[in-house]
């Protein structure tokens, strides 16, 4: 039986999933990286990584090279919150065809 | 929608989204089967140029001048790079995102280093290189540069692209082993055939092997 509280409700969400998944793509995102890939408001795009950042799932450096820049990356807790969630889904979707 | 298609719905996305930051093609299959179907043309068109001529004017070794042969295959170059960026833009419009995307712009990184060096060697040809007809030094370092490029975005591009890179590199390194078999022949014959075979050819097999690819083309 599947229980699905084990998944991850911040995860779940299809804007901070997309987030997530890009994130786990590569070592580091820019903000205009993210939100030109996501095609994503300025708004929008920070309310959910705050909420990300806030659960301790992304991690965020702020540089200045000519002009300010932020850039987002998972956090070792995001990683594996991210894989675990994946994991939680195939269950999902195969006891779904059973 | 109950909790299993949801999950199906965030599977679909969560790949959609991991191919376009990972996968990124920066030939497409119709600017392959373009840019290759124009060197062929060009290729031939040398070719035929060159018969035509030796046959009115034997005496002459060569008719087209050595910097009119880069120049030819430069005017090529921008065609199809023009034909790219208008593909890369067309289906950017389609799908309502940015046309220079990140995933452009990492591959943009990757390649540019490995451009310079026969950038600098094109400019040296025209100034210098030329005067010792050293077409075939110029069409080796094309190709092996434009294969160490492919090579380059290995790390997100699909494994055809990276295969058609290396065809280049070995192609360049075979034709530097065997310089002097290849010098023996008079120019441009050689430098013609081999950009003829590895810009032609190869951009050939290569669009026909990926050309029901479903990786989008430029921003993927």
């Amino acid at each position: 039986m599947l229980d699905f509280d084990k998944l991850d409700k911040a995860i779940h969400e299809k804007g901070r999933l997309s987030i997530m998944t890009l994130l786990a793509t590569r070592m580091a995102w820019s903000f205009q990286d993210l939100k030109a890939e996501l095609n994503m408001s300025d708004g929008n795009l920070i309310t959910h990584l705050r909420t990300l950042h806030k659960l301790g799932l992304v991690a965020m450096t702020k540089e200045i090279r000519d002009r300010p820049q932020t850039s987002y990356a998972l956090t070792a807790k995001g990683r594996v919150a991210f894989q675990e969630y994946l994991r939680v889904l195939e269950q999902i979707v195969k006891a779904g065809r059973k | 929608m109950d909790e299993r298609h949801r999950a199906e719905e965030h599977l679909r996305v969560i790949r959609t989204l991991m191919e376009r930051a990972t996968i990124y093609r920066a030939i497409s299959a119709s600017t392959a089967l373009i840019g290759g179907l124009i060197a062929l043309g060009l290729t031939s068109t040398i070719w035929a140029s060159e018969r035509h001529w030796a046959q009115i004017a034997p005496q002459v070794m060569r008719h087209i001048s050595t910097r009119g042969f880069a120049a030819l295959w430069l005017g090529a170059l921008a065609i199809v790079l023009a034909l790219n960026a208008f593909f890369v833009w067309r289906q950017a419009q389609r799908d309502s995102r940015p046309f220079i995307s990140p995933s452009m712009k990492l591959a943009l990184r990757s390649i540019l280093p490995c451009l310079i060096f026969p950038a600098a060697t094109t400019i040296w040809f025209f100034y210098d290189g030329y005067e010792a007809d050293n077409e075939l030094l110029l069409v080796r370092i094309w190709i092996g540069f434009y294969g160490l490029a492919l090579i380059a975005t290995q790390h997100f591009a699909p494994r055809s692209l990276v295969l058609l890179g290396w065809a280049f590199l070995i192609t360049a390194a075979g034709m530097m082993v065997a310089s002097r078999q290849l010098e023996y022949y008079s120019t441009p014959l050689v430098p013609n055939l081999a950009m003829g075979f590895t810009f032609g050819l190869y951009h050939l097999i290569y669009a026909a092997c990926v050309w029901k690819s479903p990786v989008r083309v430029g921003s993927e």
